[in-house]
């Protein structure tokens, strides 16, 4: 009779799965499932199963990096399952790619309305609807129109006398001498005032 | 492309008639200041001439004009609407048949870390009112973000996508951000007319709070196509929203006062009318080809970037034969008011040093005269308070004196023996005259009401609206002193350099605190109560005449808290008091705002946020990261950002240290610029994004944890 459960993805007699210890797993599903999380996934049986598969993968290149955590390993697997997936959907050649193709993938996600339209469709390999790789190809993000550049520039008001005036502020001791003659000035008034 | 300014003026007045305007209405406040301060002087004849009493003539001469000058705005502006008149924008030529096909408007909203959720609903109803017209396409919008704080950074880009999903407005709301703030407001309006000015052949500039109406937005557009010579339009916002008791007061005063007064300016400036800033039309060649500000010479107060650049714009614009007009009888401009003393003092304070440096400007050649008024009435209005406390003081100075020397009281003869008058009498009278000169624009203003059914009903009703009135009256007594105190500390710290910081408000969620309003009045409590004490020892009688100021100052904290108050503002209206035409009968885009804004205050969109919540949203959120770096990448096509990119320095090994840093040790360990540059580097900010969800938990600050934390539970 046929196993209920695969043995390859229980743990072993020692209790470890791929080598690592089961909490170590738990926490790398908790960092995958974030992840997704933050992309709006939010129908919990596809959530399960797109971190299942990033586990799987991790899982698989465990025993070859065994100073990595499975955190990290997940992390790694995680971030390369959808940036080819992004390139396939986008049509970015595998050979060159983009570095800021992750950028381009999650921009066009939002701008297609992954997590309304299209949650289904993330992740699975193709074909696509149409109507989901026009969405996600066609679709740009525009924070301007196209730049029409020019340059203003500043004519100079000509303040005749008073640029004179105001250049005085930039003579040596000026705020000083101000100062003293604001004072005589008010002793002169102070004078005036008191002697009619 | 609109055509070059013209090389001759097509006014729609001959000049000859504006001159005889300008000559009439300055004729007429100099009038009646020249006759009140001759019997002012013969006042202070009749108990004997000292130099004291030459400089307490002066500044009552001064301060009679600006007084004269206010009423007779009122006056005029009483007359156009009871008699009415042509010579305004909108009645000279028919402008509503006008065809605005192939016309590409821009309507940008320079903004600097404010509300952003305030602003984009705002943008919301604006748009969603354009919509209607059915020439929405005529029309782009332009966020234009100065913001320094790198939360409010994001959120306004988060917020900025959320909006053009919401009104699939993708191409038609744009959002751009400055690297750096040079030249304030006016820089940011300049940096969009050098990347993108030349697509338009009309902006329009709006201010954080503001809200225009469709239809207002399309008239304006049509009033330049059919004055081919007009530069600028200008609206008369209306406040809105206000609902503080003082908000409310100062809502009320602009919306029953404004239409005269401004009728009354609008008869003598005619096509040289001034800019505001906002809520405006201009024509973009001519703007740009006349109006890039230059630094002033010399230093601060007076020297450096003109800070309130408005005024100048308009004057600049004037100087190349191009008309500003105001369209004052244009429904659907709407802004918002402060809603505390304290908070309208900080914008003060603000404007206070833009207007004192046009103390220099108005020596510029080749500016219109009408201009230079422009800007010396705005001078004057902050002048007029130091003035007031000088007035006030020579006074005391001299009753003080009198007490001293032991002169006596007894009066001679006037100058004006005709009037037959007691000393006590004719000093009545003066004081009489200047309550008229004060009160008058008041009483013609319900009179004005009282004409006009339809307006005194979205008033709540000339009982109320006299009541209100009142109100005002009242409390605009009492804020009056304080405003003088205020504008007193402005001017002179402005002129002695000073920079005075003021803290931000810290407001209950009814208004002002008492801790804060005693922190910023004690002062003045202070200075009515020894003011009181020191008028008290002179004169008895003299004190009551003063009690009016002094209360205003010792009653300084419970006014400023109590009129900060929601609830005070809520209760008002309930009883029909302060009424506006936008409370009684809310314009459609009014309503929409308010409704968007309450819908988020329900879904607990409005809740504050922690800390750099904007640089945790930026660097972990797979969309928001993706948006910021997308909103960088473009900037780049602009060879002018290009070069402020490097020039900040994005790109270096530098900016991925502190990249590291931010990770290793968390956001508060990095100062706000260094926050700013990082967050200003794209390929930091790609790798950020990859690091903070690769790294393991160990090697991430505590702060990443948590708000990794915070992802997962989301909802």
């Amino acid at each position: 009779m046929e196993s209920a459960v695969n043995p390859a993805i229980l743990p072993d007699t020692s209790g470890l799965l791929a080598g690592r210890p089961l909490e170590e797993w738990n926490a790398a599903y908790a960092k995958v499932e974030s992840y997704f999380h933050a992309l709006r996934v939010r129908n919990k049986a596809l959530l399960g199963q797109l971190v299942l598969r990033v586990l799987e993968r991790a899982q698989r290149r465990a025993p070859a990096a065994p100073h990595r955590t499975a955190t990290q390993l997940a992390a790694e697997e995680m971030d390369h399952i959808v940036t080819e997936w992004f390139a396939d959907v986008l049509q970015v050649p595998p050979t060159n790619p983009d570095q800021m193709l992750s950028t381009r993938g999650r921009l066009a996600l939002l701008l297609a309305d992954m997590p309304g339209k299209w949650q289904e469709q993330f992740l699975r390999p193709g074909p696509w609807p149409k109507e989901f790789v026009s969405a996600m190809r066609e679709t740009f993000l525009r924070a301007g129109p196209d730049f029409q550049l020019s340059k203003m520039a500043p004519r100079p008001l000509d303040l005749g006398p008073i640029t004179t005036l105001t250049n005085l502020g930039r003579l040596p001791y000026f705020k000083m001498v101000f100062a003293w003659t604001l004072f005589a000035l008010l002793l002169v008034v102070f004078f005036i005032f008191t002697h009619h | 492309m609109p055509e070059r300014s013209p090389s001759f003026h097509v006014s729609s007045l001959p000049r000859f008639h504006r001159g005889w305007r300008l000559f009439i209405f300055y004729s007429s406040a100099l009038m009646l200041t020249g006759l009140v301060s001759m019997l002012f002087a013969d006042l202070l004849w009749r108990t004997g001439w000292s130099t004291s009493r030459t400089v307490l003539l002066v500044l009552f001469v001064i301060l009679f004009l600006f007084a004269a000058i206010g009423c007779m705005h009122g006056i005029y502006g009483f007359a156009l609407r009871l008699f009415g008149t042509h010579q305004r924008i909108t009645q000279l030529k028919n402008y509503r048949d006008q065809k605005i096909d192939g016309i590409s408007t821009a309507i940008v909203f320079p903004i600097y870390n404010e509300n952003v959720r305030r602003v984009y609903e705002g943008l919301r109803a604006t748009y969603e009112s354009l919509e209607k017209t059915g020439q929405l396409e005529r029309f782009d919008f332009f966020i234009l973000s100065d913001s320094t704080d790198p939360d409010k950074w994001v959120e306004e880009e988060r917020r900025w996508f959320d909006l053009i999903r919401e009104l699939d407005a993708l191409g038609r709301i744009y959002y751009r951000r400055r690297l750096d703030n040079e030249g304030r407001k006016s820089g940011n309006i300049r940096d969009f007319l050098n990347a993108w000015g030349r697509r338009y052949r009309y902006f329009m500039v709006c201010d954080a709070d503001s809200v225009m109406r469709g239809e207002t937005l399309v008239d304006l557009v049509k009033l330049m196509e059919v004055h081919p010579t007009v530069g600028l339009i200008q609206t008369v916002p209306a406040l809105v929203n206000a609902e503080s008791l003082f908000g409310r007061i100062q809502q009320f005063a602009n919306r029953l006062y404004a239409p005269l007064f401004i009728a009354g300016l609008n008869y003598w400036a005619l096509d040289f009318g001034n800019y505001w800033g906002h809520n405006a039309i201009i024509r973009t060649e001519p703007f740009m080809q006349c109006c890039d500000l230059p630094q002033l010479p010399g230093r601060k107060p007076f020297g450096g970037q003109i800070l309130s650049h408005d005024f100048v714009e308009a004057a600049l614009m004037l100087r190349e034969n191009w008309e500003v007009w105001f369209a004052y009888d244009l429904e659907g401009s709407y802004e918002e008011t402060p809603q505390a003393m304290i908070e309208n003092a900080q914008r003060e304070r603000r404007w206070c040093q833009g207007n004192l440096q046009h103390g220099l400007v108005i020596f510029a050649k080749g500016l219109r005269g009408v201009s230079r008024l422009h800007l010396i009435l705005g001078i004057c209005g902050y002048l007029a308070g130091p003035l007031w406390l000088a007035f006030l003081l020579a006074f005391n100075w001299i009753r003080w004196f009198q007490n001293y020397t032991g002169l006596s009281d007894i009066t001679v003869h006037a100058f004006t023996p005709y009037l037959n008058l007691s000393g006590t009498a004719h000093a009545f009278l003066i004081f009489a005259i200047c309550m008229v000169v004060i009160m008058l624009p008041k009483i013609l203003v319900l009179i004005d009401l009282a004409n006009d059914w339809p307006r005194r009903r979205v008033f709540g009703g000339l009982a109320r609206a006299s009541l209100s009135v009142g109100g005002e009256t009242i409390f605009s007594t009492l804020h009056a002193p304080l405003l003088m105190l205020w504008h007193t500390r402005f001017v002179v710290t402005n002129l002695l350099g000073i920079s005075v910081g003021w803290a931000t408000q810290k407001r209950a969620a009814d208004g002002t605190t008492w801790t804060f309003a005693l922190q910023r009045h004690w002062g003045h409590t202070l200075i009515g109560l020894v003011w009181g004490a020191f008028m008290w020892w002179l004169d008895e009688t003299l004190f009551w005449w003063f009690t009016p100021m002094l209360a205003g100052m010792v009653l300084s904290i419970p006014l400023s808290v109590f009129t900060s108050r929601r609830s005070l503002g809520i209760r008002a209206r309930k009883l029909g008091f302060f009424l506006t035409p936008e409370e009684t009968m809310p314009p459609p885009e009014i309503t929409s705002l308010r409704a968007h804004l309450k819908i988020q205050e329900i879904v607990g969109d409005t809740a504050p946020r922690p800390p750099h919540a904007g640089v945790a949203e930026a660097v972990l959120d797979p969309y928001v990261n993706a948006i910021h770096v997308s909103l960088l990448r473009e900037k780049q096509l602009n060879p002018v950002y290009a070069e402020q990119f490097s020039r900040l320095g994005a790109g270096t090994e530098n900016v991925r240290v502190l990249g590291e840093k931010l990770l290793a040790e968390g956001p508060d360990k990095l100062s706000a610029s260094e926050r700013l540059l990082v967050m200003a580097d794209q390929s930091t900010m790609v790798w950020l994004h990859q690091q903070s969800w690769q790294r393991p938990g160990e090697s991430l600050a505590s702060w990443w944890r948590a708000a990794i934390l915070e992802y997962s539970r989301r909802d």
